[in-house]
């Protein structure tokens, strides 16, 4: 995490500034604060906020609880807490949203 | 502290659970292909994020499938059923009756590892709670297991409450919390004692039985059973003593401090006996498939995976068993060096027992049990010494205050009553806060000590006030009897010292760059020990003061002349080290300037700072002391000025000088009577510095390029320079 941080954090500012954000960006955008459910290449599941995402799709999900694959007895379903999560874009498998969160576009 | 305030709102979460939308199965729509291929329309290293959320809310985030950082990634990867302890019961994975001895003497060892690894930092969900034993006593109808199993969670929980209370620990050195774990409350430690007792009556029965006895021959497998039970009835008889012990530190009677040093010595005679019999234990299967946790009969490493707190999930390695009893022998060494404590009865004197004690750099439970056994309950030391009395025992062994002298007639004023009471009350608590920063790890002691100064500090302006208001009160009633600087000599000692310790702590720490050291010597040799030894003198001159006084009165009084013995002065061994190591730092500081003369210190190149930032950051706790005055930098630059001499030295006359002190040092050490550790530790590095600073003062290797070393392994203040 640190790594990818320090990679980014001078272009992080500079691209900011840029303008006229392009459509993906804004689908992107529309996005945040939303909850989000992503899969991982483990089985687990987490879901959370979106935070943060780049090229790279390593997404950031805030409140994230842990959710282990239904197979698992031992734990029914309960879903442990991790607070602030990276899941790193090469381990997710597939990436889900709430059907109403597609319908309204954030308000701006 | 962005880390703390992450896990405080999750702690809130814990509480709310799952919000309602997602219990509900909202409609969850796939978005893969869309989020990917939107992502990649970002440029190389864009952030897209909220206005809120920035690269230092980022920083916090814990990385999935990051092994160090990702707990439930280990758990996930086993591929094996996790079974907590009743369904292991219920399957027959674990039994909890007819346990074999090698299982009992195997789990035993492997839960007492768990112990060991929990008091040294780990929580105790990995450690001690991964035994299933411990998860529910009351299940368990083997007699010596069940002893045993609430032997240990008795052990666990004293020894919480213990660390709890003194609180001298920090993150790094214990977890407290307990998972919501029952940790045998249910039972009075008086009843677990007492099992643990009636099961090692029944071993050492059977290890009777099974004694061989003359003429008879020896059938192995009798032997065997023999060497079984008295390797089962040693680990009992430790776990009671251990428990027993600690038990007895929480009582409140000094007496029992000397019990349970008793109680010590007798688990430590069972070690030996405990390591031969190791390999009668049944060994923990190395399975590579799970990790190299320890796979034993009533372990589940994983069990407690989902408890774990999501930051830091620290992977903790449970240390083997041939460890345990070397480990024993120390903390068990460690509590008995604690409960010599009780013997000092003097302030100074336990001062430097905690001095002492810490310089080992001691596990965090006998620093807790050290700092609960000296204040039992916050106002009387060893639970019978009033901290009040103590500061003015001090305060008479230091500078013998008239006001404190039954011979004066400040003793019975009731104005100087309350101004000298006041005082000491005051004091109380910085001394009792000072005594409780030497409790705290090495690390962690010197960021404390720098806040302290404030504290001192207050004290000191009101020891002056004190001082000077005590004074005219005298010269009123006894005008041929001073009280000038008494109270303020003693805090300022102890001021100094405090500053002294803050700057050597610095070099056992590795703080110091070797180009800073120059200042750091300066410092101490200039300034903070010729203060020390003023005061010291002072308060040397004010005892012989009172005390020709109270000849006085003493010749008045029965007329014959007593003859004068010549007594050793109690500061002189303090003034005489601190003209030691004052000769060393100044032999330190004089070798830096001269090395640097010649080229051979690294300097950095100074961008974003410079050496003044540097000698500012490195002093700046002393900034809020008064008294003595902090040196600026410009002050410092111009007192250690070379130029101001004429001819200015050169590098050779500064290692010829530098060369002297150290020598100066070793004179004055090899004078001390009855040379202590200290002494000779300090001796190793003067002695040969001697002979270095001789070989740079003629010129030996001043041509190379190659930095001198400095060696700090004889003494953690003082290196060895050592020239390649």
């Amino acid at each position: 995490m640190a790594a990818m941080n320090e990679e980014n954090g001078t272009a992080m500012h500079s691209m900011d500034e840029m303008a006229g954000p392009s459509l993906a960006r804004q689908k992107l955008e529309n996005l945040l604060n939303k909850s989000m459910r992503i899969r991982m290449t483990d089985g687990r599941t987490l879901v959370g906020l979106f935070l943060c995402t780049d090229r790279d799709c390593n997404v950031i999900l805030g409140s994230a609880q842990e959710f282990l694959k239904s197979t698992d007895s031992f734990s029914q379903g309960e879903p442990r807490v991790l607070g602030l999560a990276m899941i790193p874009g090469h381990h997710v498998v597939s990436i889900e949203v709430e059907s109403d969160s597609l319908l309204s576009p954030r308000v701006i | 502290m962005v880390m703390k305030s992450s896990v405080e709102e999750d702690e809130s979460g814990w509480g709310l659970g799952i919000p309602e939308k997602m219990k509900n199965n909202a409609n969850w729509v796939d978005i893969t292909q869309d989020f990917r291929g939107a992502c990649k329309e970002l440029n190389l290293g864009e952030l897209l994020h909220d206005k809120l959320f920035g690269l230092f809310e980022a920083m916090s985030a814990i990385e999935m499938m990051d092994p160090k950082m990702d707990a439930g990634m280990i758990g996930n990867q086993v591929n094996r059923k996790v079974l907590n302890f009743q369904q292991a019961v219920k399957d027959g994975a674990i039994r909890v009756r007819d346990l074999t001895l090698p299982e009992l003497i195997g789990i035993m060892d492997t839960c007492i590892c768990c112990l060991i690894t929990w008091l040294e930092g780990h929580s105790l969900a990995q450690t001690v709670f991964t035994c299933l034993y411990v998860h529910n006593p009351d299940l368990i109808e083997d007699p010596a297991m069940k002893a045993f199993a609430l032997g240990i969670l008795k052990i666990c929980d004293i020894a919480r409450e213990k660390v709890n209370k003194a609180a001298v620990f920090e993150e790094e050195d214990f977890q407290a919390m307990t998972y919501g774990f029952k940790m045998a409350n249910n039972v009075t430690d008086l009843r677990v004692t007492g099992m643990l007792k009636d099961v090692e009556d029944d071993l050492q029965r059977r290890v009777k039985s099974t004694r061989s006895r003359q003429g008879e021959k020896r059938d192995p497998e009798v032997e065997l059973e023999h060497q079984q039970c008295l390797a089962l009835f040693s680990r009992i008889k430790f776990t009671r003593l251990l428990l027993s012990a600690l038990i007895a530190f929480t009582k409140k009677e000094t007496s029992s401090v000397s019990e349970a040093q008793k109680l010590m010595t007798q688990a430590a005679d069972l070690l030996p006996a405990i390591h031969a019999t190791l390999n009668h234990g049944m060994q923990a299967q190395n399975d590579t498939t799970k990790g190299d946790h320890p796979i034993m009969m009533g372990f589940e490493p994983l069990v407690n995976q989902r408890l774990l707190p999501p930051t830091f999930p620290r992977y903790a390695k449970i240390i083997k068993r041939e460890e345990m009893v070397n480990y024993f022998s120390k903390l068990i060494d460690r509590i008995r060096t604690v409960c010599e404590v009780i013997n000092t009865t003097n302030l100074h004197g336990i001062l430097e027992f905690f001095c002492e004690f810490s310089e080992q750099s001691p596990c965090v439970l006998s620093r807790s049990l050290l700092q609960t056994t000296f204040l039992i309950d916050s106002k009387k030391v060893f639970g019978s010494h009033l901290m009040h009395d103590m500061i003015k025992d001090a305060l008479r062994g230091f500078v013998s205050p008239p006001v404190l002298s039954a011979k004066c007639c400040l003793y019975n004023n009731h104005q100087a009553k309350d101004y000298i009471d006041s005082f000491v009350t005051h004091c109380s608590r910085p001394f009792c806060s000072l005594i409780q920063i030497h409790g705290h790890n090495r690390a962690r002691q010197r960021d404390k000590l720098g806040h302290i100064l404030e504290e001192f500090a207050t004290l000191q302006d009101e020891a002056e006030k004190v001082d000077a208001a005590l004074h005219s009160l005298l010269m009123k009633l006894e005008p041929q009897r001073q009280h000038l600087a008494c109270l303020g000599t003693w805090v300022l000692y102890h001021s100094l010292r405090v500053m002294i310790h803050y700057l050597l702590s610095g070099f056992e720490l590795e703080l110091y760059s070797m180009h800073e050291y120059y200042y750091i010597y300066w410092y101490l040799s200039e300034f903070l020990y010729a203060w020390l030894m003023s005061t010291l003198s002072r308060a040397d001159s004010s005892q012989m003061a009172e005390e020709r006084i109270t000849e006085e009165l003493q010749r008045r009084g029965s007329s014959k002349k007593t003859k004068k013995k010549k007594k050793t002065r109690p500061l002189s061994r303090e003034i005489t080290m601190s003209q030691a190591y004052q000769n060393m730092c100044a032999g330190m500081y004089k070798t830096m300037i001269a090395l640097d003369m010649d080229g051979k210190v690294r300097k950095p190149q100074f961008e974003l700072d410079s050496e003044q930032v540097r000698y500012e950051h490195r002093f700046a706790p002393f900034n809020s002391v008064v008294t003595p005055p902090p040196v600026h930098y410009i002050q410092f630059k111009e007192m250690s000025d070379l130029k101001k001499y004429s001819p200015p030295p050169q590098s050779a006359d500064l290692y010829l000088a530098a060369s002297k002190h150290f020598q100066q040092a070793k004179l004055i050490l090899e004078n001390v009577p009855s040379p202590d550790p200290e002494v000779n530790r300090i001796l190793k590095v003067a002695k040969p510095n001697i002979v270095v600073m001789k070989l740079l003062a003629g010129g030996h290797k001043k041509e190379t390029k190659v930095l001198p070393q400095f060696d700090f392994s004889a003494h953690k203040y003082f290196p060895v320079v050592k020239i390649i």
